[in-house]
């Protein structure tokens, strides 16, 4: 893969989640099998916002981290074969640090630690304004690949 | 520390185990033994002994004592 960036349109090729659950808009720039950053707007339309919460509207920590993953998966799914294919998550640690509320946008940077045999080990960082939103230590499969290193007993 | 040591601390440490239930080790004996911790032990193995386990190893590698042999082909004696 040449392309430094992916738009809306292109990142679907590599991100299998769709809306209401697609939660990165836009891949800056990406490295595969290094890094990938990006994006996303949290616009006042955002399903999420009128249940979470009546009266005090912010982005549930469940998406937040959802974000990360996804940007890391592009990272690994950008690399030669691996277009199109499911990831999987196996492990995340996260910490949240400041609320995003609606018209925010989450600059999104992660960073892959390994990938191995279908295995990536990685970071996120989410950003909002200069200040770190979330942080997030992930592991994420290609089940299709690890499956071929498994003992058959 | 001998080979032997350092091998069994992995085994203890992926797996979360006590060392009297390495002798009969296997796959999928022990919950944490599952795939990702399959993938985990072996890439904690290749970084200890300094080496790179060929595919068909990586498949072959069901249990702790077998293990010791397939490290044999990549002249780690344990």
């Amino acid at each position: 893969m040449k392309k430094k960036s992916l738009d809306s349109l292109e990142l679907l090729d590599y991100q299998p989640n769709r809306y209401p659950f697609l939660m990165i808009d836009y891949v800056t720039k990406v490295i595969p099998g290094k890094m990938a950053n990006g994006y996303k707007n949290f616009t006042n339309n955002e399903w999420f916002f009128p249940i979470h919460f009546p009266g005090h509207p912010n982005v549930p920590g469940a998406l937040q981290l959802e974000a990360l993953a996804q940007m890391l998966t592009v990272a690994i799914t950008t690399l030669p074969g691996n277009k199109g294919r499911v990831t999987h998550a196996i492990s995340h640690t996260v910490r949240f640090k400041r609320e995003i509320l609606p018209g925010e946008r989450l600059e999104i940077e992660t960073k892959v630690l390994s990938w191995k045999r279908g295995l990536c080990k990685g970071l996120g960082k989410g950003i909002v304004a200069g200040e770190v939103a979330c942080e997030a230590e992930m592991i994420i499969t290609i089940p299709e690949i690890l499956d071929q290193y498994i003992p058959k007993k | 520390m001998n080979n032997l040591d350092r091998y069994s601390k992995i085994f203890l440490k992926s797996f979360k185990i006590k060392k009297e239930k390495l002798k009969k080790l296997k796959y999928n004996s022990v919950p944490q033994w599952d795939s990702i911790g399959h993938m985990s032990m072996i890439g904690s193995l290749e970084e200890a002994f300094n080496i790179t386990l060929e595919m068909d190893d990586i498949i072959d590698f069901s249990s702790y004592e077998f293990g010791k042999k397939i490290l044999k082909k990549y002249k780690i004696k344990i």
